[in-house]
């Protein structure tokens, strides 16, 4: 740039118009890093890099909750499952479906732009759990968002005109990988993973410049030939690993690290891959500048059980042996909640949060799980009763933590099945489905009225101090809020406002389809705000058969909530 | 604990000793499989439908064009399913759904 030719007030000029191009308030690194104390916007995936959930807002509150009203609604032109985290900025809401980015106005729902991304049917060979997209990120002016066909795409916050859009390099649908995650700007990188393990990929996590779209780096997570962790592998069995990292992941600025779950081995039948098959099924620490993997820990290995590590590591400083302690916290699909040490994936706690009874506790000097008698007859092909089903504890929907109270908030799926592993498949090749059909199961319920639970849960024991049942598991995620509410949303459509302390239901509302979203909360005018999408869908409204669910319709919607006005 | 049609039709079929049902059942389960490999994403696991999408065991017998038509050509959000699923893989998810329709 030739500074030289402006004449010193004309330059002036020139910064004061591009910076009211980007938007008077960019949202900077700093201001994502702050975000969970800013509660005017909403910019971060999980309310904050922390991926807490939680809110400090307390103008909406267990004496005012029963007047929560909805303010408006909005459309999205859609029958599949609406699981965004929507952002508020600048005013604005930003939400996203498997085919649409919107940006609706924030106080009167009205929309101010839409983008659509047209993708070839065929794609939709290889989405296995649901036709969705869970987000986009925002980053000085620009809204970022993947896409099924393995774009990532940035969009001018204001306009909705399309600023950069890239290809992660060199995979495709035809070889198993899709898109289906919000990315995770951390530091300038916009991180973002794969989904694919039910269709024989080689996962991976990577980085982009979030400002230009420049591929940075990628950081596989099954070892190639030569690699540490290759020799967990029996044969080529590596080639088809799987270990997806579809589920977005938190950030802690201090420590500079990323923390992202990392998906199940390929195929489900573990007959043919003996082995502990890492890095799936993995806690991954990683620095967003260079991909370099800081810390790993391996929760579930030679998995049988597609048990995916992918639940989002929530970051909070919490007190252990009565000292406080930065960790990340981790309500796992194989139904053990793990506590590890941030800056280095020390086990400091693995207790069970819901029935299961493929492992007995975990070695907390090895921190592998002390396996059962009906694992080693699983892995052998026997027939086998499990707790945890395959859909697990918990799937991808997300948990709150409160720093006020201490507790995790977890919907909770009880579902157990019948399962074995006939013959290993063979002709595997990516791109060619390596789930579902390699195993046999049937599910299992203890109750058929009560398939989950929404419980809170102490970090450390993984005890729950109360527990709400309902009929079919939650599939939406959580929030909390420093009033000690709990939102949440129900599979049959009612959007819920729960005591923090008790589990009392204080406050419902019937929204027109099923809820499988994510809850927010933000302020504007001194006035607090609760926005969430309905619309079912996903992985268990797609494949569970569940009788609750016959009579909920499709259709996707973006809600917000206030205080009625007197 | 629930029981799936699925079983008791293959089940049934083991005591019908004619080589034509032993066949028609080697079918129905090669159909079961390729079903759970590609299908059950969307229409649910043995079959079962929770509503949000299309129930295949509402498929009456006059209906195998129509099936055709769908599989190999997609519709709505399905996508087109010719050139993965040959010929033999199509008639067998067919019979799998037939012997597990609502109407036989």
């Amino acid at each position: 740039m030739k500074r030289s030719s402006f004449t010193a007030p004309l330059y002036l000029a020139g910064v004061f118009t591009l910076a009211g191009i980007a938007g008077a308030a960019a949202q900077t690194t700093a201001d994502l890093n702050k975000d969970q104390n800013t509660p005017g916007d909403v910019l971060v995936y999980g309310m904050g890099p922390h991926g807490q959930r939680y809110s400090p807002l307390t103008r909406i509150n267990k004496d005012n909750v029963k007047r929560l009203v909805p303010k408006w609604s909005y459309s999205m032109s859609d029958s599949n499952g609406a699981e965004a985290f929507p952002l508020v900025a600048n005013g604005m809401i930003y939400t996203t479906n498997h085919i649409s980015t919107v940006a609706v106005d924030a106080l009167t729902g009205k929309q101010v732009w839409k983008v659509t991304h047209d993708y070839p049917p065929e794609i939709l060979r290889i989405v296995c759990c649901g036709i969705v997209n869970r987000g986009a990120a925002i980053y000085e002016g620009k809204i970022i968002r993947s896409t099924l066909d393995n774009h990532l795409i940035a969009m001018d916050a204001k306009t909705g005109k399309v600023v950069w859009n890239v290809q992660s390099p060199g995979i495709s649908a035809e070889t198993g990988y899709s898109m289906t995650g919000a990315p995770l700007v951390a530091d300038g990188v916009a991180v973002v993973g794969v989904a694919g393990a039910e269709f024989g990929i080689r996962g991976f996590l990577e980085g982009f410049d979030a400002a230009t779209g420049k591929h940075l780096w990628r950081q596989y997570t099954v070892p190639a030939a030569g690699e540490p962790g290759h020799e967990t592998w029996a044969g080529d069995s590596f080639k088809v690993g799987g270990g997806s990292s579809w589920v977005t992941g938190s950030y802690d600025p201090e420590l500079d690290l990323v923390f992202w779950g990392i998906g199940n081995p390929a195929p489900w039948n573990p007959r043919g891959r003996k082995g502990d098959n890492l890095f799936t099924n993995s806690v991954f620490a990683v620095r967003p500048k260079t991909g370099e993997r800081v810390w790993y820990y391996q929760t579930s290995p030679e998995d049988p059980f597609d048990y995916d590590a992918v639940q989002t590591p929530v970051v909070a400083t919490i007190k252990v042996e009565n000292k406080p302690r930065k960790v990340v916290m981790q309500a796992n699909r194989n139904g053990f909640l793990y506590v590890l040490d941030a800056a280095n994936g020390k086990l400091l706690a693995a207790n069970a949060y819901d029935k299961m009874n493929w492992a007995d506790g975990v070695d907390m000097k090895t921190g592998r799980p002390n396996t059962t008698e009906s694992f080693k007859k699983a892995l052998a092909g026997e027939n086998v009763t499990i707790w945890p089903s395959v859909t697990g504890s918990t799937n991808w929907q997300h948990m709150a933590y409160s720093p006020k109270n201490g507790n995790l908030f977890i919907n909770v799926i009880h579902v157990g099945m019948t399962y074995q592993a006939p013959e290993p498949p063979k002709n595997l090749a990516m791109g060619k489905p390596t789930g579902n059909g390699t195993v046999k199961r049937t599910t299992v319920y203890d109750d058929p009225n009560v398939l989950g639970f929404l419980k809170a849960v102490d970090p450390m024991t993984g005890k729950a101090k109360w527990s709400v049942p309902y009929k079919s598991p939650n599939f939406s995620s959580t929030m909390v809020t420093a009033s000690d509410l709990v939102f949440t949303g129900v599979m049959t459509g009612e959007f819920q406002a729960l005591d923090a302390k008790t589990g009392k239901l204080l406050w419902s509302f019937q929204t027109p389809s099923g809820i499988v979203g994510q809850p927010i909360t933000w302020e504007k005018d001194g006035k607090q705000y609760v926005t969430i999408m309905s619309g079912i869908g996903g992985v268990y409204a797609m494949r569970s058969g569940d009788p609750n669910l016959v009579n909920v319709p499709t259709g996707a919607s973006l809600w917000t909530f206030g205080l009625f006005d007197k | 604990m629930k029981i799936f049609p699925a079983l008791t039709s293959l089940a049934l079929g083991a005591f019908i000793s004619t080589s034509a049902a032993a066949d028609d059942a080697a079918m129905i389960e090669a159909g079961a499989e390729t079903f759970s490999t590609y299908c059950a994403t969307c229409h649910g696991n043995n079959l079962e439908s929770s509503g949000q999408t299309f129930d295949l065991r509402k498929l009456r017998a006059s209906e195998r064009g129509r099936f055709q038509n769908s599989v190999t050509k997609g519709k709505n959000q399905m996508p087109p399913w010719q050139g993965v699923l040959s010929e033999d893989e199509i008639e067998s998810v067919w019979r799998y759904i037939r012997a597990n329709a609502y109407e036989k």
